[in-house]
């Protein structure tokens, strides 16, 4: 939990993390070389000098470190692995759901367990999705819209094999559906990344919630658009965030664009971890502020009750995560015994109790 | 020319710069002294290039590395006639670029380089230029397409089709963001809302204005305002370009999509054009940031892999 100066306690839900392995032994495929030395250029353009990790730990930093990195040295109470699996780069994956469930199983009640689907898969791809739901009882899928399958550099949220996973998400209660939508590296002439195919889904799919991952930097523009009219259109932030380290006013306006057209209620957290550690980054977060000048220009706030939200409230919403019986439940679970986080979660803590 | 592209710049001082009042603000400039075309003359012409995500040109974001201009020997070189028309077009230009990212969308790379050497090769001096994008992923493709002339699609076998609907979409939010800007000047100037919205190609008058100023007319034409005349010029350009000022309709302004509006719309229209260059401005950091890293001290050999 992150605690104010002012003693103001902000429980925070990483909304998205990965457990990846990028060591040289799993890469099979030069774009799995490209896809990790890409992240590392965005490690180092963001991270505080002091913190940075060197390229060797990059590759593959494991569990142990994972739990520390949250738990021990970030303030970050709860955390939503969504899985990258890019099957043709890495001989076992790059971050698969059975990955991330090492560290699930080990903590269950701190962490979400998100599947996947590649319509490209067909029958087979639901039989997956079915059997990754047995075992995670999953809540959520993270797309990944541009991964390479064969031939095919990517595909579409909302072509007609892709409705038939949606419509089988929706049948098993996958309601959360994270689609990837950042910076175009591949493939070649096309925008993989474009966002207009959530578009159509967001209103074929109204029981299901869309969280536009990177919130589609660089397609900012098109993404608020669309989420100003499709309600169940919701934006993630990682890589925006990062952005208040060293561009506060840059971040500042973004911030100003995301609260202006979906509001406080529709944006969640994420560091992208290991792109970016939690303990930084949430400080950074909370340390942040609109100008005068950009409050003026876009009318909203970016204050305490906002960034609660944002950093764990409406993760929590779209998670069915009650707060308050977490932070009694934290008070002696695995996590806090090992990190020694029992005055954290002590009752009390917080000014005034919950009374409701 | 030396004709050796890959040679190391370490060694490329400039020398025999025909213009050296002007400073080699683009990284290296090497001039022979028999060149008729200058270092300062090339640079114009890049300068006109943009990335065409953040819509700035590519000499102020400092792509481009290294010019050379080689004098030819057109006796020996320049077959008589058609290459020769404009006079003397018998200099070899070089151009030399990197972007941010080794990553860099290869269409967007490959725009860019196309738009380099047809901007370098529309100076009359210039009989051909040479380009060469450095520390890209596909820097041999693209290299090779540009200086061929090749379609993107030849170059880039395994790709879908070609770069131009690309093209079109960020021409498309280029001229959006840069109507914010135009707009923008013209609420200052003190037109109202519906006078925004109902303008039209032929209200704008920038001959009889005086200098960096528009004159508007407006109330059909009865009364004229005059307003800073960058900001229109800069819409206009890509307004041309991505065709929305055709004879069909004639409404200056458009909404992102291209659709007419009237007065009541401009300020959502305006915050939507503001939304445009907000996202330029954030992609723009990221390019910048990671362009740091990248060129960063002791960061790690980029990658080797030769499985």
């Amino acid at each position: 939990m992150y605690v104010t100066d002012e003693g103001d306690e902000v429980f925070v839900i990483d909304g998205h993390i990965h457990l990846w392995d990028a060591s040289e032994e799993n890469i099979v495929h030069e774009g799995g070389e490209q896809f990790i030395q890409c992240f590392y250029d965005y490690h180092t353009s963001f991270t505080p000098e002091e913190r940075q990790w060197s390229m060797e730990e990059y590759r593959k930093y494991g569990t142990e470190r994972m739990a520390e990195d949250l738990f021990g040295n970030a303030a970050v109470d709860m955390g939503i692995f969504q899985p990258t699996y890019l099957s043709e780069f890495y001989e076992d994956g790059f971050n698969t759901a059975e990955d991330n469930a090492e560290l699930a199983e080990q903590y269950p009640e701190r962490f979400v367990v998100n599947g996947t689907f590649d319509p490209r898969d067909g029958e087979e791809g639901i039989e997956y999705l079915e059997e990754l739901n047995r075992a995670y009882d999953l809540q959520g899928v993270k797309l990944y819209t541009a991964e390479w399958r064969g031939d095919s550099k990517g595909w579409r949220l909302d072509s007609e094999a892709s409705f038939e996973f949606l419509e089988k998400c929706s049948e098993l209660g996958i309601e959360n559906i994270h689609a990837h939508k950042g910076p175009t590296i591949r493939p070649l002439n096309r925008d993989a990344f474009d966002v207009a195919d959530v578009d159509d889904a967001a209103t074929s799919f109204p029981e299901l919630n869309f969280v536009v991952e990177h919130v589609g930097l660089p397609r900012l523009d098109d993404f608020c658009w669309i989420a100003a009219q499709e309600p169940n259109v919701y934006g993630g932030l990682a890589v925006a965030a990062p952005m208040a380290v060293h561009r506060p006013r840059k971040f500042g306006e973004i911030m100003g664009e995301l609260l202006f057209w979906l509001g406080e209620d529709r944006l969640l957290f994420g560091s992208d971890y290991a792109l970016w550690n939690p303990d930084w980054l949430v400080e950074t977060f909370m340390d942040a502020e609109l100008t005068d000048e950009q409050r003026d220009e876009y009318g909203v706030e970016l204050d305490l009750d906002t960034k609660r939200k944002i950093l764990g409230e409406n993760a929590a919403e779209l998670y069915d995560i009650d707060i308050e019986e977490k932070k009694t439940q934290f008070r002696s679970d695995g996590v806090t015994d090992e990190f020694g986080l029992a005055d954290h979660y002590a009752d009390g803590t917080s000014p005034a109790p919950a009374d409701d | 020319m030396s004709s050796n592209p890959s040679a190391p710049d370490a060694g490329d001082d400039a020398v025999g710069a025909t213009d050296a009042s002007d400073p080699p603000e683009t990284g290296d400039v090497e001039v022979t002294p028999d060149a008729a075309t200058s270092a300062s003359a090339v640079r114009d012409r890049l300068d006109g290039v943009t990335d065409p995500e953040l819509d700035t040109s590519i000499v102020e974001l400092d792509y481009v590395d290294t010019i050379r201009i080689d004098a030819v020997d057109t006796d020996a070189d320049a077959p008589t006639g058609a290459d020769a028309d404009s006079g003397n077009a018998s200099d070899d230009v070089f151009v030399g670029f990197t972007l941010p990212t080794a990553w860099c969308s290869p269409a967007f790379a490959w725009m860019m380089a196309g738009d380099a050497r047809e901007a370098v090769e529309s100076l009359p001096t210039v009989a051909r230029a040479e380009i060469e994008l450095r520390d890209h992923m596909h820097e041999q493709e693209i290299t090779r397409g540009i200086n061929e002339g090749l379609p993107f699609e030849e170059a880039f076998p395994d790709a879908d089709g070609g770069v131009e609907s690309v093209r079109l979409e960020l021409d498309r939010k280029a001229r959006t963001a840069r109507q914010h800007d135009a707009t923008g000047a013209l609420l200052d100037a003190g037109l109202t809302r519906d006078q925004v919205a109902g303008l039209t190609r032929d209200d704008l008058d920038f001959a009889d204005a005086p200098a960096d100023r528009v004159r508007v007319w407006v109330r059909d034409g009865t009364v004229a305002v005059e307003a800073d005349a960058a900001p229109v010029e800069h819409y206009l350009e890509k307004a041309e370009a991505t065709g929305v000022l055709d004879d069909e309709h004639s409404e200056l302004f458009r909404t992102p999509e291209a659709e007419p509006f009237d007065g009541d719309d401009v300020d959502l229209v305006r915050k939507r054009t503001r939304l445009a260059g907000v996202n330029m401005g954030g992609q723009g950091t990221v390019c910048d940031a990671l362009n740091e890293a990248r060129h960063a001290e002791d960061r790690p050999p980029l990658s080797t892999f030769s499985g």
